[in-house]
C-alpha cells in the first residue's frame, strides 16, 4: 500500500504557507498538479495569474479558479501585430476580462497588459472597482485616452505604477490629465508615459515628484524640455531610472552645467532613456554617471559613433545596450573592449527602408561583442550582410546565448562571403546554444536551415520566421523536432497543408501559431478546425469570406492557438473560425 | 485545589526546569528558558500552571516526537541566548536546517503546532526550494504523495458554465469524438481480444459508425454484449494500470518534461463503460450534458483527448484503411485527393501480441503550461 505522504499532519495553513514561498508560475503549476489537496490549495492561494492568450481562457474560467487573485497579466494580439500584419480591429479587447474581474475580485492590485485594446470606460471601471490598485502597466496597447488615465490618477489612492510603454493614447487633455491627482496622493514608485504626444503640465508634473518621495522610475515623454529637466530631477534625486525628453535645445552653458548638477545629484541613477533629437554637445552632462549606468536605451538618439564611443567606454558596467546604428562596428568594438559585463544588445537600423548601407554597421560588430563580452545572453540585430563563417565564430563564442534574432534587412540575403544559404550559420547557431529559447531567422534560408532547428532546437520556446525554406519539410522539421516550441511566427514561407495536419496534435502544445502569406488552403484550415476542438483556427482575410472561394485556395492569414474557452464571439468581419457548427457562430 | 496549587506553584517557578510530555508517552525535564521560547509551552506554563512535576508535565501536540522535540529544543537552545548577531543567527539556521525532507517535515509540523513562528517560517522556506524546479511526479515521489487526480482534474474543466453556448459546442464536438473513438477501440479490441468476439459485418459497422438510424437493433445487440464484457475490460485495466505505473516510472526516470519519442508509444487505452451510455445518446446531438454520470464523463473526456493527441490523419481514410488491412499498424497520412505524400511512422509497429499491448497503455504526463496554466498532456510526437 502506498505509504503515509510526509506532509499528512500538516495543515492547510502550513501547506499554504510553504506555497506563499513559491512565486513562479512554472512551480505554482507544478504544485497544482501534484494532488488533489495540493491542487486546492494551491488554487486558493495564488495570487498571481499569467494569460499568455487572452483567448486561451475566459475570465470566467479564470475567476472560478483562482478566487484570490491579486495580480493578472494578460496578452492579446499576436507579435507580428508589430510590424502591422494584424490588421485594425482583429480583437484582443480586455473589457470582458475587466468587467468580469470588477465584480469577483475587489482586492485585485496589478493588471499588466499587452497588445490589448483597452477603453475609457475599462480604466475607469479599473479606477472604481478596485480599492487597493496598485500597478497598472499598458504595452503596445490602444483605444483609450489621456481621460482614462484622468480616472486612474484621481482613483486610485494606492497606486504605485503607471507604465504606459509604447501604448497608442489618445492626447484629449493637453496634460492635464496629470492634475487629477490628488494632493494627497504621495505613493508612485514608476511613472512611463514617453509615448504620449502632447505635452504634459509641468507644474503637475513637478508638484506629482515633490511629493512622492519613493519614485524610483520616470520616464519622460519627448515634449518635455531638456531646460526643464533638471528642475524636474531635483524634485526626485532618489530616481533609479530615468527617461529624459528631448535632449536638445540652445546651446547655452547655464543650461548645461544644470543639467550636469542634476543628473550628479541623482547618486542612484542606474539607467537612462529617451534622448530624443540629441545635441550631441549636451551629450558630456551624464559622464559623471557613466560609471554606475546598468541599463542605456538610446534607439531614438541620433547619435554619431565617435560620440558614442566616447559615451560607452565610460559605462563599464553596462548590462543592457539599446542602440541605432549609427553605432557601426568600430562603436562595438569599442563596447566589446569596455562593457565586459553586457548581457544584452540590441541594435535597431535607422534607415531600414532604404535600399544601400547609410552606416559602417556589419556582421564584425556582432563578432567582436561575442568574443568580448562572456556574458551576453540577449541579441537582436539588425545589419545589411551576414556571412556562415560569422555565425560560425559567434555561435562557438557564445554558447549561452538564449535570444538570437538577425535581422538582415533585405529579405533572401545570402552569405555575402560565399553567396551560399545562411543554414550552416543559424545551424551553428542552434546546434552550440543549447540553452537557445528564441531565434529569429534572415537571410536565404532553405529547409535545412529547419532540419538543423528541429534537430538542435531542444529548448527553443520562440521562433521567428519570414522569406525562407523550400517545402513543405522545412515546417514539419519545426513543428516535429522542437520539443519546448511555444509560438511559432511564419511569414511568406512556401508552407502547405501537409506539416499542419500531419502535426496537428503538436498544436495543441503551443501557445500559437501564425502563418501569414504561406501556401496553406482553406479546406485545411477547416479540417484542422473540425478535427481539433481546443485549437481555435482563425482564418484573416481581407478580399472576402474564404467560402466565396475554392477550397484549395490559399488563406491571406492563419492564427490558430489553443484554447478552453471554445471560438471567441468578438471576431470583427474579416476573421472567420474554422469549426464543426457554424450555424453556431454569433454574429 | 487551585489555591494550594499556586502556593505550591509559585516557589516552584523559580526552578530552571519543566517537565514535558511527548506523543509517545514518554516524559522529559527541559530547561525552563529554553522550552519558553516555545509560545505555546510558554502558555501552559504560564496560564494554565502545568509543566512544574512530572504529574502534571505539559502533555504537547500528537505532532511533537520526542526527536523532533529534541530538534526544537536545540534550536531554541541557540535562538534563546540574547546576545547573537543576526549574522550568527543566520549561518546557525542554515546549517540547521540540513536534514531529509522527512524530517524537515516532521519539523515543520511539530514547529507550527507548537506556534514556533520563526521555525515554521525557516522549515517552510526550506520545503519552497525542496519544491521549486520540480515537476509535479518528482514532487509526489519527494513527499510520497498519491497521484489522485483524474485525468479529467488534470485538465481544465469545462463543465459548469454548460449554458455558455461555446460550451455546448465543444459538448457536440465531444460527442461525436467520443463515438467516433469508441468504434475503433471496439474494433481494436475485437482483433485483440478473442474471446469477445463482434459477430457483425464490416456494413453494420460502418453503417453504426455514420450514425445510421435505421439499425436500432443492430444497436440494441450489441449494447448487450458490451454490458457482459464491462466487467471484464474493468479488471483487465485495473491490471494493465499497475503495470503502466512501473513503466511510466522508467519513461519519466529518463526524461519527465520532455516527451521522448521512444518511450512515449501509442497503445491501445482499455477503454469500457462508454457504449451503454451512447446507446441512448446516439441519435441526440442535443445538450449532451443532461443524463451522463461524471464518472464516465471523465473517461469520456480522456479518450477525447487522446484521440486528438493522437489525430494525424483524416478520420474517414484510417478507418477504411484500419478494416481492410486488419494487421497493418504503420499508418499512412493521405491528402484529400488519395495520394500519399510522406510515410510518417506514426507509431511503432506493434507486436501482435495481446499481453505487451495491455502493457504498453498510454502514458499521459501533464504539464501545466507556464503560459496560461492550462494543462495538456504531452504530445505523441511523429516520429520524424
Amino acid at each position: 500500500m502506498q505509504k503515509m505522504s510526509y506532509t499528512f499532519s500538516f495543515p492547510e495553513e502550513v501547506l499554504e504557507h510553504v506555497f506563499s514561498f513559491i512565486e513562479g508560475e512554472r512551480d505554482r503549476n507544478a504544485i497544482s498538479l501534484v494532488c488533489k489537496s495540493w491542487y486546492e490549495i494551491e488554487r486558493w492561494c495564488r495570487r498571481k495569474v499569467f494569460v499568455g492568450n487572452c483567448y486561451a481562457v475566459s475570465p470566467v474560467m479564470v475567476i472560478k479558479r483562482f478566487p484570490e487573485v491579486r495580480s493578472i497579466a494578460l496578452k492579446g494580439k499576436p507579435h507580428f501585430a508589430d510590424f502591422n500584419l494584424v490588421p485594425e480591429g482583429w480583437g484582443g479587447y480586455v473589457c470582458p476580462w475587466i468587467a468580469a474581474m470588477a465584480c469577483a475580485f475587489p482586492w485585485l492590485e496589478e493588471i499588466r497588459l499587452k497588445r490589448m485594446v483597452i477603453t475609457d470606460d475599462s480604466l475607469e471601471l479599473i479606477a472604481k472597482s478596485f480599492k487597493n490598485f496598485k500597478v497598472l502597466v499598458l504595452t503596445s496597447c490602444e483605444g483609450f485616452t489621456t481621460d482614462g488615465l484622468a480616472a486612474i490618477a484621481a482613483n486610485c489612492r494606492n497606486l504605485k505604477e503607471l507604465d504606459l510603454q509604447e501604448s497608442e493614447v489618445d492626447d484629449l487633455s493637453s496634460g492635464h490629465w496629470l492634475s487629477h491627482f490628488p494632493d494627497s496622493y504621495t505613493s508612485l514608485v514608476s511613472l512611463n508615459i514617453s509615448c504620449l504626444g502632447n505635452e504634459v503640465s509641468l507644474s503637475a508634473l513637478e508638484r506629482l515628484l515633490g511629493r512622492c518621495p519613493n519614485l524610483q522610475t520616470l520616464r519622460l515623454n519627448r515634449a518635455v524640455p531638456l531646460d526643464r529637466l533638471p528642475n524636474l530631477l531635483s524634485r526626485c534625486p532618489q530616481l533609479v531610472e530615468l527617461g529624459t525628453g528631448v535632449y536638445s535645445t540652445e546651446m547655452r552653458p547655464e543650461v548645461f552645467s544644470n543639467l550636469e548638477a542634476a543628473f550628479s545629484g541623482c547618486k542612484q541613477l542606474k539607467s537612462l532613456s529617451g534622448f530624443w533629437d540629441v545635441l550631441p554637445s549636451y551629450l558630456p552632462a551624464v559622464y559623471p554617471i557613466c560609471s554606475r549606468l546598468t541599463s542605456l536605451n538610446l534607439s531614438y538618439a541620433i547619435i554619431q559613433s565617435s560620440d558614442l564611443i566616447k559615451l560607452i567606454s565610460q559605462c563599464p558596467n553596462l548590462l543592457r545596450l539599446w542602440v541605432l546604428d549609427y553605432i557601426e562596428d568600430a562603436g562595438l568594438y569599442t563596447l566589446a573592449a569596455s562593457c565586459k559585463d553586457l548581457r544584452e544588445l540590441r541594435v535597431f537600423p535607422s534607415d531600414p527602408f532604404g535600399l544601400e548601407p547609410n552606416v559602417a554597421l556589419t556582421e564584425k560588430g556582432l563578432v567582436s561583442v561575442s568574443e568580448g563580452c562572456p556574458k551576453l545572453q540577449s541579441v537582436l540585430y539588425f545589419c545589411r550582410q551576414m556571412s556562415n563563417a560569422a555565425l560560425h565564430t559567434i555561435a562557438r563564442n557564445r554558447p549561452n546565448l538564449t535570444r538570437f534574432r538577425l535581422c538582415i534587412i533585405e529579405p533572401r540575403t545570402p552569405d555575402y562571403l560565399t553567396l551560399d544559404p545562411l543554414d550552416s550559420g543559424f545551424g551553428a547557431i542552434v546546434e552550440h546554444c543549447k540553452d537557445l529559447q528564441r531565434l529569429s531567422l534572415s537571410g536565404l534560408l532553405t529547409d535545412r536551415v529547419f532540419e538543423y532547428i528541429g534537430t538542435y532546437g531542444k529548448k527553443l520556446e520562440m521562433l521567428s520566421v519570414a522569406f525562407a525554406g523550400d517545402s513543405d519539410l522545412g515546417l514539419h522539421h519545426v513543428l516535429s523536432g522542437c520539443d519546448n516550441l511555444r509560438k511559432l511566427e511564419i511569414r511568406d514561407c512556401p508552407f502547405g497543408d501537409k506539416p499542419l495536419l500531419a502535426n496537428a496534435a503538436k498544436l495543441e502544445t503551443m501557445r500559437s501559431l501564425w502563418m501569414s502569406t504561406c501556401s496553406v488552403s482553406y479546406g485545411a484550415c477547416k479540417r484542422l478546425g473540425q478535427k481539433m476542438p481546443r485549437l481555435n483556427v482563425e482564418v484573416i482575410d481581407e478580399r472576402g469570406p474564404p467560402d466565396s472561394r475554392p477550397d484549395n485556395c490559399p488563406v491571406e492569414k492563419l492564427y490558430i492557438y489553443r484554447t478552453i474557452a471554445g471560438p471567441r464571439l468578438d471576431m470583427p468581419g474579416f476573421v472567420w473560425t474554422m469549426e464543426d457548427d457554424s450555424s453556431l457562430r454569433i454574429e | 485545589m487551585a489555591e494550594i496549587d499556586m502556593a505550591v506553584i509559585k516557589p516552584e517557578m523559580m526552578k530552571p526546569y519543566i517537565w514535558l510530555e511527548t506523543s509517545d508517552g514518554s516524559i522529559q525535564q527541559v530547561e525552563q528558558e529554553i522550552a519558553m521560547y516555545c509560545p505555546l509551552i510558554c502558555q501552559e506554563i504560564i496560564q494554565k500552571g502545568m509543566g512544574s512535576s512530572k504529574n502534571c508535565a505539559i502533555c504537547l501536540p500528537q505532532r511533537v516526537s520526542p526527536s523532533t522535540l529534541s530538534l526544537i529544543l536545540d534550536y531554541c537552545r541557540f535562538h534563546q541566548v540574547p546576545g547573537r548577531s543576526n549574522k550568527e543567527r543566520k549561518s546557525y539556521d542554515e546549517r540547521f536546517i540540513r536534514m531529509d525532507t522527512k524530517r524537515l517535515c516532521e519539523l515543520t509540523s511539530a514547529a507550527d503546532s507548537l506556534q514556533l513562528k520563526p521555525l515554521v517560517d525557516l522549515t517552510s522556506r526550506a520545503l519552497a526550494r525542496i519544491i521549486e524546479g520540480k515537476s509535479p511526479e518528482e514532487i509526489r515521489e519527494i513527499f510520497h504523495l498519491p497521484d489522485d487526480l483524474t485525468e479529467e482534474e488534470k485538465l481544465e474543466p469545462l463543465k459548469n458554465t454548460t449554458d455558455d453556448p461555446r460550451i455546448r459546442l465543444l459538448n457536440r464536438l465531444y460527442a461525436k469524438k467520443r463515438k467516433e473513438l469508441k468504434e475503433r477501440e471496439r474494433l481494436k479490441n475485437v482483433e485483440v481480444e478473442e474471446e469477445h468476439v463482434d459477430k457483425r459485418s464490416v456494413d453494420d459497422l460502418l453503417s453504426f459508425i455514420n450514425g445510421n438510424d435505421e439499425d436500432p437493433k443492430g444497436i440494441k445487440t450489441s449494447k448487450n454484449k458490451k454490458k457482459n464484457r464491462r466487467k471484464k475490460e474493468q479488471q483487465q485495466k485495473n491490471s494493465s494500470l499497475k503495470e503502466t505505473s512501473e513503466v511510466n516510472k522508467e519513461v519519466n526516470g529518463q526524461n519527465i518534461r520532455h516527451p521522448n519519442s521512444e518511450a512515449d508509444r501509442i497503445a491501445e487505452t482499455s477503454i469500457s463503460n462508454t457504449e451503454d451510455v451512447f446507446a441512448h445518446k446516439e441519435f441526440d446531438d442535443g445538450d449532451i450534458d443532461d443524463g451522463i454520470d461524471p464518472a464516465l464523463k471523465e473517461k469520456i473526456d480522456r479518450e477525447v483527448e487522446d484521440f486528438a493527441r493522437r489525430l494525424n490523419s483524416d478520420w474517414p481514410e484510417r478507418m477504411q484503411e484500419l478494416l481492410s488491412t486488419g494487421q497493418e499498424r504503420k499508418t499512412m497520412l493521405f491528402t484529400p485527393n488519395g495520394n500519399s505524400f510522406i510515410r510518417f511512422d506514426l507509431k511503432a509497429p506493434l507486436p501482435d501480441n495481446g499481453l505487451e499491448r495491455r502493457q504498453r497503455i498510454v502514458s499521459l504526463d501533464y504539464e501545466a503550461d507556464p503560459d496560461t496554466y492550462i494543462t495538456f498532456p504531452f504530445p505523441v510526437i511523429p516520429l520524424a
